[in-house]
């Protein structure tokens, strides 16, 4: 018996493996065929919603080479109910490609999105971050043109930080993460508040949330991230910003390379949608009361 | 029992009846109808799966199979709103879906469950609905303590965890005294956040930690990512393998924010009290479908946490090497012993520490539950 229900598990995988595989195949065929053809195909695998981390569907046309919107961006940024003040790029899962990351980071700043994090779980990004920084130099004259004088990109990595950002007109700070930003950042916080008690500067009972969260802040004062834009198969954040991600909206897109830009926005026009409340999403103080105002926890018990 | 269009047995009470629409999951749950009127207040649903619930429950069983889920049980406001009916009827539904939900995850083998109850900033909410949300907590942790023999029989350990020093007085102690009683069962474990958040939880174990240096238990230089995970409120339990959030919204809400930087995120959008057997299993299999990657991201974070240790105390060990001054100079050998004592000292340091903590933390249950009796 148990063989019979291994045989059917592995059946099953089997199943949904195939249908991963074949999604992808569909997506990349997609850029060439018709938007009514993709209707069909992904009638045909009626795919489950479920199985994606929280499925992107707003594919639209394609609409020529990414340099032609170029004019486009920045009113594409203000026709938006809400912009991000801050994106996460989180690669999970897939080998990180610098030119597509790149190429998303200089979208990002030609929207008018102030902050961006990019980060992946194994350091690639932190270890390559200069030829990062070159990626994203590079794609700003490609994609922005003429008008890539008026964008300051500031590469923040925690050791030097370009001081010069007068006369731009569009800023945007880009922060290379690992996991040692996460987790060990905490620690190292708790590592300083220990020793400060242990010399007797301090009481345990002076460490409050406000105190810490100040020491988890960078010296730009840096928001939480609104959203993170989550690439790859992985379902999970793999260590990105845990004190950071408090009430930040995760949203999934299959694959960062050769992403486009109707997917791109498509994800920011699906965060403009989500409602939360302004300031601190869990206060207490709502809108108008027919509007349904985000469920936040404690709803239960 | 009369029946209604669709054939099913029509409930005598209004509300129930709009729970059980026309869906399959209503057809499956007919046979626990009257069960359901007369536990509706109970902490465990009785009942076992239908014949395709087995089936698909041992199926997904020759897969790999989170040890610990925890949930955000998202929805229930907008249920009521969706039902007509009142919010704390919503609440309550909510509560019975747990109920609901534990069973199935004690026949799925899932022994431990985290589901997060109750934010500090629900206080912020209005007055009324905190009050409603405070007594429905009372009614359940009374019931709880009703129930112990049941408890006792499937094993349940129950913990409570978050800033219960926040809470009225009253309901901190039947918490005790729930917490108390079921502490030696270990079966399967509930843990449910009240009162919590999880950058308090952090900054809480940062506090304790402080706390250790300033007794003298520990030194700032043992301070580590395994020492403050163990100095979370959810430290007698391992990382969850699975997050599930209902109610379509994508956010973690200050919820396990440490313990899920590696667990499998799932989000649907299918309202907490709505939940049904088969979203669950849909969870699992969305957490099949990532074992492989997250396995592999999580013992390279552990190897380079081990790492990480071993160069600190390596660090330490040069540091007291330096500050010994009329020390003969120490070769390779030397190095490695030291640096061997040095762990072992620093690992016997954390233990004692770690049981003083796991003593205070004793201690504030049990001396709540003796006020509970004395009053």
């Amino acid at each position: 018996m148990a063989f019979l229900y291994e045989l059917a598990w592995r059946l099953l995988h089997a199943a949904l493996h195939l249908q991963r595989t074949l999604l992808s195949w569909f997506r990349a065929r997609l850029r060439s065929f018709d938007w009514r053809l993709w209707k069909r195909a992904f009638a045909a695998l009626l795919v489950p919603v479920a199985f994606s981390f929280h499925a992107h569907r707003r594919l639209g046309p394609q609409t020529g080479k990414r340099s032609c919107r170029r004019f486009r961006w920045g009113a594409d940024g203000r026709a938006l109910e809400k912009l991000p003040a801050h994106v996460g790029l989180l690669i999970a899962g897939e080998e990180p490609r610098c030119a597509d990351v790149a190429t998303l980071v200089v979208w990002c700043m030609a929207v008018g999105i102030s902050y961006v994090s990019v980060y992946d779980n194994r350091g690639i990004f932190k270890r390559n971050n200069l030829r990062l920084m070159d990626e994203i130099q590079r794609q700003q004259q490609e994609l922005l043109g003429v008008d890539s004088a008026k964008y300051s990109i500031e590469l923040v990595n925690g050791t030097s930080e370009k001081a010069d950002s007068q006369g731009f007109v569009c800023q945007a700070v880009v922060k290379v993460l690992s996991p040692n930003d996460g987790k060990n950042s905490i620690v190292s916080a708790a590592q300083h508040l220990c020793r400060s008690v242990e010399q007797k500067e301090r009481a345990s009972r002076d460490i409050t949330v406000d105190l810490l969260d100040s020491m988890l802040r960078d010296s730009k004062r840096t928001p939480d991230p609104d959203l993170v834009l989550k690439f790859g198969p992985v379902d999970s954040t793999v260590g990105f910003l845990p004190w950071h991600i408090r009430l930040t909206e995760f949203i999934s897109l299959p694959s960062h390379t050769n992403v486009s830009y109707e997917d791109f926005f498509g994800a920011l026009q699906r965060y403009a949608t989500c409602e939360q409340r302004l300031g601190n999403p869990l206060l207490g103080t709502r809108g108008p009361p027919q509007d349904s105002a985000v469920e936040e926890t404690g709803d239960s018990a | 029992m009369d029946f209604d269009s669709c054939g099913r047995r029509r409930h005598r009470k209004e509300s129930l009846q709009s729970i059980y629409s026309c869906s399959i999951e209503g057809w499956f749950q007919v046979s626990v109808s009257d069960k359901f009127q007369k536990s509706n207040m109970s902490w465990i649903r009785e009942g076992e799966l239908s014949f395709i619930e087995r089936l698909s429950a041992n199926i997904l069983k020759a897969g790999p199979m989170p040890k610990h889920v925890a949930f955000i049980m998202d929805g229930n406001r907008r249920y009521a709103r969706k039902r007509h009916v009142e919010r704390q009827e919503g609440h309550t539904q909510g509560f019975q879906k747990l109920a609901e939900t534990l069973r199935w995850c004690l026949n799925l083998n899932i022994r431990e469950v985290t589901v997060y109850a109750f934010s500090i900033e629900n206080f912020k909410r209005s007055k009324e609905e905190v009050e409603g949300l405070m007594e429905l907590a009372r009614q359940k942790f009374r019931k709880l303590l009703e129930e112990q023999e049941n408890l006792e029989k499937h094993g349940v350990c129950i913990r409570v965890l978050g800033d219960l020093a926040l809470l009225p007085l009253d309901l901190q102690q039947l918490i005790a005294q729930a917490v108390v009683a079921t502490r030696t069962h270990n079966k399967c474990f509930l843990n449910v956040c009240f009162a919590y958040t999880s950058r308090y939880e952090i900054t809480n174990a940062v506090k304790e930690m402080a706390w250790g240096v300033e007794q003298g238990l520990i030194k700032s230089s043992d301070v580590s990512d395994s020492l403050l995970s163990k100095c979370l409120y959810s430290s007698s339990s391992p990382d969850p393998d699975l997050l599930i959030r209902t109610s379509g919204e994508v956010r973690l809400s200050d919820f396990l924010l440490w313990q899920t930087s590696y667990s499998c995120l799932v989000f649907q959008s299918v309202l907490w009290p709505e939940y049904s057997f088969w979203n669950l299993c849909e969870a699992i299999l969305q957490y099949q479908l990532n074992y492989q990657s997250l396995q592999r991201a999580q013992e390279q974070h552990l190897e380079e946490q081990a790492l990480q240790q071993l160069e600190a105390d390596r660090h330490c060990v040069a540091e007291l090497l330096q500050q010994r001054e009329n020390e003969t100079v120490i070769d390779g050998q030397g190095r490695k012993e030291l640096l061997l004592g040095y762990t072992l000292d620093r690992e016997e340091r954390v233990r004692g520490f770690l049981d003083a903590l796991q003593n205070k933390r004793d201690d504030f249950f049990n001396n709540l539950t003796s006020q509970a009796v004395l009053a």
